[in-house]
């Protein structure tokens, strides 16, 4: 009996497998062996040199990149979690009818479904040197000139980041506060806890599940990214994925396999981190 | 109903002002892409008009926008079909804790958390040593699958963990084989939760881009497209595009919430399907 | 959707039952035997010339459908050299050509074959303009234009009947201005680093471009003598890095471009006011009523020039379509159609035939417009009296300062290029 729901079980996954196998980890595999070849100006060849790794570590830039990536993640995963929380936490425990609160779930969520990049670039009118923003700013009198940080800069990619995924936390901190047992609430209030209290001691704690999913979204969409870096600021910023997809678009395969590979294992390290506080599996 | 605390409304306009924020950008281009004919990418509006919209049904100077969009939704159906069909198996796979899922499970999350760029960059690699032919339809969309699917995975532990597993055993205490307990007991329980998949999948698909961008082959995808309009098109055209798919994508979402609402009115009207079968 | 084009099922055919019936030599049109308009050509390049326009003329005119695939340069250059598969006709540029030729994936083009190869302009040819005219620095293309025969993967230094790349379309490149922003004249390469245009500067991102336009400011700055430009040293190279690294540092750049388009949209809304351009940019600008030059510069230009390589797996009914097109793309309708967008054909003594004596005397003979100059698609470019920037064929060619190029360093340079896109 037990071989055979192992046997079963095996047969059921296995498309997944297949997939996984053929189209997760062969890649992997295959970068990591590229990333030990040469490159000509147009073609690969195999070897086994660590020319791609000397360069990468070699280089200062590589250092400030992977610092701007981290600054990157570190800033959006800050904002993103502040908002998310709030915004769930009005859904959750504010809005009181369920239709309601499932209404406004939806408003929240289907901006979601529709292209990224075209929600990248819809800032751009809003955020240029004669865009709405500043000339509004102008006509009120904020501001003499138009501000230039707006757009390609730190901020506008920063900004874009935060509208793509701040989603990615709303959703899971939702989850995890609708299944918070409302009992538990009065109880602290019964006990007198102030309504600060009761989210700081009660609701934060019970959260955290949800916190951590969101989080795990969020720092890896934003660490993996390259095309969000490159449309907001104007190709003046860069970060890893920005790294890589020049190397790819200069052919240079073999070093962008490398820096590649230091990517992943410095996403999975942060991964590995977060699940240490979550068991994914039990808490969706 | 008692008085709202004054947090209540705090938190209500916060709330609002996050949704502007969400709408905000959409609507800008939304008014944008009703310039007219002498109009820019930036305000001032121009005049007011359906120009580019009835523009965007012309052929470009360069690309093919439609053809691009028939593939996208052909794969997205594709990718759709799968994740559903995929999942529906490794969920009830993972729910006989056979030996190895949790390595399995590990693998999934990999190919959650990958950046996209990797998948990309190794499928393509991948297919141009072994001298196969890249295309959408083959390395594009296994390269979707390692997005949509473990997606897909986690809905179906999200349901099975909520799952009561009493209903499967009074089937086969009623003498149901597995086959029969899954399709007359399982599968309508969990099918609400199945048009969530789906729509996960298309829509993941639907809008790849990181994924498919070395691995669509000659012919690109929408959001390819797209990707190439932003680099070549100095009209609002992109503009009324933006709109287009946007409004495109709710008439799916529509369509799929429909769905689950005809579904969830059958099973109150006529109950559960269980049990017809035998 | 999945529906199997004509074209490319007979070419797998031929590769694999075929592929024996082919290599006996076989007359092929009776086992080929098929209509014209089953062909499926599939020609990929910049956005520059894979105009659906084109396409469209080709299917009345030669019966055969021709499949456009527009990408960015650094696309284009991907594509050639590595997936031979996806393509039958490659619109490439000649430096992209010194990189893809070796790879074999092009095949070398018989100038017998080609109608008009006597009327083809010098520069693809003998490498100069007019008998006594000096060859630029970089990659001219006549230095990649010819092989010594089918199948050799260097590069001939003469003509020898054996083509690379069949001439398309080329120009003279220089800054682009704004100069209701700027207000006062602009005559020099340097005034892209000049701090006064902090912020409102811009270069594309197109490293084998991009490291010339750098190289055509320092050396006007002074700053570094090159021995050639198309040919830097690692010395050169760091050097000229430097300097713009500094710069991007101070803020000098808004941004940077990587297709044309981006380019337009980047001086139509204001952003940049000097930045390197290409023409046609420069014209969508100006349709739109907004004032903007082509600035001649008192160094010169760096030019380019873009071709047509034919895929290496061509053969049979196909190949002889492809020189149908070759022929009918050099019969002067395209160059026309590319010369009233500030482009120049290869061939422009037929283009002649399909301009207005107003756009011919405007366009090439650096003529004031005796009335409305319009585009291909209908946007008025300039009224009656105005002037080309930069004046006539022989003004702007004959000012070539260097070639877009590839140098022997390239590889470093692109990795340098990385650090500078990345600083």
């Amino acid at each position: 009996m037990t071989t055979n729901r192992h046997l079963l079980g095996w047969l059921q996954a296995a498309p997944l497998i297949a997939v996984l196998l053929a189209f997760l980890i062969a890649p992997i595999v295959m970068i990591v062996i590229v990333s030990f070849w040469g490159a000509t100006e147009f073609s690969i060849y195999p070897a086994f040199q660590f020319d791609n790794y000397e360069f990468l570590f070699g280089s200062a830039v590589t250092y400030q990149v992977f610092g701007a990536t981290l600054k990157y993640a570190l800033i959006t995963w800050a904002l993103t979690l502040t908002i998310g929380f709030t915004v769930a936490y009005f859904l959750a425990f504010h809005v009181r009818s369920m239709t309601m609160q499932i209404a406004l779930f939806l408003i929240c969520t289907i901006p979601f479904w529709t292209s990224n990049i075209i929600r990248m670039i819809s800032w751009i009118p809003f955020l240029g040197r004669n865009g709405i923003a500043n000339q509004t700013l102008l006509s009120w009198g904020v501001i003499d000139a138009p501000l230039e940080w707006l757009l390609y800069s730190d901020f506008s990619v920063i900004l874009a980041f935060v509208h793509l995924y701040t989603l990615f936390m709303v959703v899971p901190i939702f989850n995890t506060m609708m299944r918070i047992d409302k009992s538990l609430l009065e109880a602290a209030r019964d006990n007198g806890a102030s309504g600060v209290q009761t989210l700081v001691h009660v609701i934060l704690p019970l959260t955290k599940p949800g916190i951590m999913i969101g989080t795990i979204f969020v720092v890896t969409l934003v660490m993996g990214d390259f095309i969000t870096v490159r449309f907001m600021s104007g190709s003046q910023r860069a970060n890893v994925g920005r790294l890589i997809s020049n190397d790819i678009a200069l052919l240079q395969y073999p070093s962008a396999a490398a820096t590649a590979v230091v990517l992943l294992c410095t996403v999975l390290i942060v991964i590995a981190i977060l699940l240490r506080f979550v068991n994914i599996r039990k808490e969706l | 109903m008692g008085r709202r605390p004054r947090s209540f409304y705090v938190l209500a306009a916060f709330f609002g002002l996050f949704v502007l924020f969400l709408y905000g950008p959409i609507l800008t281009i939304g008014i944008l892409s009703f310039q007219g004919p002498q109009g820019g990418l930036t305000f001032p509006m121009n005049g007011l008009s359906l120009h580019w919209f009835r523009d965007l049904f012309q052929e470009q100077a360069v690309g093919d926008i439609w053809g691009a969009f028939r593939r996208s939704f052909a794969l997205g159906l594709m990718v759709m079909i799968t994740t559903v069909v995929v999942s529906i198996m490794a969920g009830l796979a993972f729910r006989k804790r056979f030996a190895g899922s949790g390595l399995l499970f590990y693998a999934a999350i990999t190919a959650l958390v990958i950046p996209s760029i990797l998948i990309s960059l190794g499928v393509g690699l991948i297919f141009s040593q072994l001298g196969l032919r890249i295309h959408w339809a083959t390395s594009g969309f296994g390269a979707q699958l390692t997005w949509t699917l473990p997606f897909g995975l986690l809905i179906m532990f999200a349901v099975f963990n909520r799952f009561d597993k009493s209903y499967e055993e009074a089937a086969r205490d009623q003498g149901a084989t597995a086959w029969q307990t899954l399709r007359y007991v399982v599968l309508p329980i969990i099918g609400p939760s199945l048009i969530g998949v789906a729509l996960f999948g298309f829509t993941l698909s639907y809008d790849e881009f990181a994924r498919t961008l070395l691995t669509a082959g000659s012919y690109n995808t929408l959001p390819l497209e797209i990707f190439g309009m932003t680099t070549n098109v100095t009209t609002p055209v992109i503009y009324a595009l933006g709109t287009l798919t946007t409004l495109f994508s709710f008439a799916i979402i529509a369509v799929f919430l429909l769905g689950a609402w005809i579904m969830d009115k059958r099973r109150t009207r006529l109950g559960s399907d269980a049990g017809r079968g035998i | 959707m999945a529906k199997p084009k004509v074209g490319y099922t007979r070419r797998a055919l031929l590769r694999t039952g075929g592929a024996a019936l082919a290599a006996s030599a076989l007359p092929a049109p009776m086992l080929w035997a098929q209509d014209t308009k089953d062909i499926v050509l599939r020609q990929f390049g910049t956005g520059v010339s894979n105009l659906n326009d084109v396409a469209n003329k080709v299917k009345e005119d030669l019966g055969f459908t021709l499949e456009m695939t527009a990408l960015d340069s650094d696309s284009v250059t991907q594509r050639a050299a590595t997936q031979p598969d996806s393509f039958d006709i490659a619109d490439i540029e000649y430096w992209i050509c010194k990189k893809v030729w070796p790879t074999g994936n092009l095949q070398a083009m018989d100038t017998a074959r080609i109608a008009n190869y006597d009327k083809i302009v010098g520069i693809f040819r003998s490498g100069k303009l007019t008998p006594d005219s000096t060859i630029a620095q970089g990659t001219a293309p006549h230095t990649v234009g010819f092989v010594d025969g089918p199948g050799s993967t260097s590069f001939a230094s003469a003509e020898t009947g054996w083509m690379t790349l069949i001439p398309t379309i080329y120009n003279a490149d220089t800054l682009g201005i704004r100069p209701d922003l700027i207000g006062r004249p602009i005559e020099s390469w340097t005034e892209l680093l000049n701090p006064e245009f902090k912020g409102k500067a811009s270069i594309l991102d197109i490293s084998s471009i991009g490291i010339m336009d750098m190289a055509m400011v320092c050396e006007a700055m002074g700053e570094v003598q090159y021995g050639d430009k198309g040919n830097m040293t690692r010395e050169e190279i760091d050097k000229t890095m430097a300097i713009f690294t500094e710069a991007k540092k101070n803020g000098q750049f808004r941004a940077f471009w990587k297709s044309f388009d981006e380019s337009v949209n980047l001086m139509a809304s204001g952003e940049v006011v000097i930045q390197s351009m290409w023409s046609p940019a420069i014209t969508a600008v100006k349709s739109r009523g907004i004032p903007c030059v082509y600035q001649p510069l008192k160094e010169g230009y760096r030019s380019w020039g873009g071709g047509i390589g034919l895929s290496s797996s061509l053969s049979g009914m196909e190949l002889d379509a492809a020189y149908d097109y070759i022929n009918w793309y050099l019969s002067g309708w395209v160059g026309g159609y590319l010369m009233r967008q500030g482009y120049y054909s290869a061939v422009p003594e037929t283009s002649k035939t399909f301009m207005s004596e107003n756009e011919w005397g405007y366009w090439f003979e650096g003529k004031p417009a005796t009335d409305v100059i319009t585009s291909p698609t209908g946007d008025t470019l300039a009224q009656a009296g105005d002037l080309r920037d930069g004046g006539s064929f022989n003004d702007r060619m004959g000012a070539v300062a260097c070639w877009n190029a590839v140098m022997d360093e390239n590889q470093y340079m692109v990795r340098k290029w990385n650090e500078f896109i990345a600083a």
